[in-house]
């Protein structure tokens, strides 16, 4: 294993140009914030026309064709368009709320990737409470839904910001127990030792530690969904009945930040999938290590594109209830299960 | 518990219908490159018709199309000559009031009026829809029809049994032999034939459409 992380060859590198102390660190993860930035951008832009395609070819349409070839910078010119947007404000808003909930959504979609390991050693900061950090942090986005919905002082977005925020303290729990399952086994929180738990053989990943392994994958794909905001859990938007949720009141470029914050929730979500489920990186030593991660978020991406497009949205109460009477029980005996097989031993490790 | 396992294999079949469309080609049009293939018979853009030898129009100025719209979409101004013929010299078909009903086509007797499957004719000027003579005539120029004048020359020809079957199975190669038939003949029986028209009418569009 070359256990070199970018973060400590960054620094090195910068230390050679006399770069020390407290300096070099800001130095240091100024770059690779910007460099995730981009890359979280560019990914964002290409999402949004992905998952555009494919709506578009289940229903026998083609989507976006007009802008390059398949219409592959469609989503740049959106933003494009958005950006020279007149920036419309109610005036009975509250501004200070107003004004800083797409920043914090935006802030919060992006703060999550300094623990996400993209590769071998591709990784901002190893923290030992790396995937409790994820948990804290994506919860910012259900804040800044709350905030957007009362900043704007409008029924509708009030309505989608409560939505959203009874949605996710539901929904929390089944996703945390069902990533206490993986943690169990990893015996540690970092998402570096839970990606390493899973190496060697395939059969390691967590997905295959039958039974548990890949329940424990459903009740966090569905507490995932809830999570990102999509159908069939995106009440706080319910175009239908809503008209746009929590960002009714919103246009141009702050209108964008959630829209991309939407994308980034999308991957995020995935890529945590991939780590605690799929084995992260971990895959056949002849491709890179960062190929194999890509590849292998973009298939739980697809998966959720599918989904997306495949179900009606559910009702609130539905919802909730099937957040508390099933998800729930069904993620706490999951726990208990996987507890027993690892206290007895009878789980694999090739 | 048993109808949420149910449920499950359910929602896994749902995604297996979508998964089936999105392999399946897409059925829409990318539009202005790629346009619909319009039947036959469509009832679309209203075109003069003209004479496939020598190009002129095939109107005759009978008014009878003028008189046959219900809504009043083709006005026709056409004074009598000198030589006591008719002159066309305004023929003007609005098509924001035509309403594609195909009774000019049916009224007209000389296979001059034709409802095409043309359709691309949207403007942002009311008047524009207004086409004159000229227009309708230029349009209409790379239109197909089985010309019904000459037809009726046929009939009165030696064996109007056998040319009416290859008329039936082969409808463009008869029409060819048509044309090349002697025309003089076609002055005197027009007015006998009058009263089949009906019939004629009820089986020659019908030719058309298999071509
Ligand atoms: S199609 Fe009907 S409405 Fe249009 S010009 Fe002919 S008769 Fe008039
Ligand atoms: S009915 Fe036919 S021949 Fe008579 S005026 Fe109309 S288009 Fe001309």
């Amino acid at each position: 294993m070359i256990a070199v992380g970018i973060t400590v060859a960054l620094k090195e590198i910068l230390a050679s140009f006399g770069l020390s102390g407290g300096l070099l660190s800001v130095v240091t993860y100024a770059i690779l914030a910007s460099a995730t930035f981009g890359l979280l951008s560019v990914l964002a832009l290409f999402l949004v026309w992905w998952e555009r395609k494919i709506a578009g070819h289940m229903q026998q349409r083609f989507g976006p064709m007009r802008n390059g070839w398949h219409g592959w910078y469609q989503t740049l010119v959106d933003g494009l368009k958005l950006l020279q947007k007149e920036d419309v404000r109610v005036a009975t808003r509250d501004k200070v709320v107003f004004f800083w909930a797409p920043v914090m959504c935006f802030i919060a979609a992006f703060a999550a990737y300094i623990v996400i390991p993209f590769g071998d050693g591709l990784i901002v900061a190893d923290l030992n409470i790396g995937i409790l950090y994820i948990m804290a942090i994506t919860t910012f986005t259900v804040i800044s839904l709350l905030m957007a919905g009362w900043g704007s002082n409008n029924k509708y977005a009030l309505l989608g910001g409560m939505r959203s925020a009874a949605q996710v303290v539901s929904y929390e729990v089944p996703m945390v127990a069902s990533i206490l399952v993986v943690v169990l086994y990893a015996g540690s929180l970092s998402t570096v030792d839970i990606v390493n738990s899973q190496a060697g053989n395939f059969l390691n990943w967590n997905i295959f530690r039958v039974p548990y392994g890949p329940l424990a994958f459903l009740t966090y794909l569905v507490a995932a969904i809830a999570e990102a905001n999509r159908t069939p859990f995106d009440l706080a938007e319910a175009e239908q009945e809503l008209v746009a949720g929590f960002n009714i009141e919103y246009s141009g470029m702050k209108f964008a930040m959630f829209f991309l914050a939407e994308f980034i929730n999308l991957f995020t979500v995935s890529a945590i999938a991939v780590i605690l489920f799929f084995g992260g990186w971990h895959g056949f030593e002849f491709i890179p290590s960062f190929v194999w991660f890509f590849l292998k978020t973009f298939a739980v991406v697809f998966l959720l594109i599918m989904i997306r497009w495949t179900y009606p949205r559910m009702r609130v109460d539905q919802l909730m209830e099937f957040a508390w009477k099933f998800l729930v029980p069904l993620t706490f005996l999951n726990i208990i299960i996987a507890a027993i097989f690892k206290h007895f031993g009878w789980y694999w490790e090739l | 518990m048993l109808e949420y396992i149910k449920g499950f294999f359910e929602l896994v079949k749902g995604l297996g219908i979508t998964g089936k469309h999105l392999t399946k080609h897409a059925v829409t049009l990318q539009y202005p490159e790629e346009k619909d293939v319009m039947p036959e018979r469509s009832r679309g853009v209203v075109v003069l018709l003209s004479d496939k030898e020598d190009g002129s129009l095939n109107c005759t100025s009978c008014l009878l199309c003028m008189k046959a719209c219900p809504t009043a979409a083709i006005i026709i101004d056409a004074p009598r000559g000198e030589d006591k013929k008719k002159v066309l010299k305004k023929f003007e078909l609005d098509f924001s009031l035509c309403c594609y009903c195909g009774l000019c086509e049916e009224a007209c007797n000389f296979s001059a009026l034709k409802l095409t499957g043309k359709y691309e004719y949207s403007t942002g000027n009311k008047d524009d829809l207004i086409w004159d003579v000229h227009k309708l005539q230029d349009v209409g120029r790379d239109v197909d029809y089985v010309d019904k004048r000459k037809k009726k020359v046929k009939k009165v020809a030696p064996k109007p049994t056998v040319s009416e079957a290859t008329d039936e199975i082969k409808p463009t190669q008869s029409a060819d032999k048509i044309e090349t038939k002697p025309v003089e003949i076609k002055t005197d029986k027009i007015k006998t034939d009058k009263i089949e028209t009906p019939q004629d009418k009820d089986e020659k569009p019908k030719t058309e459409g298999e071509a």
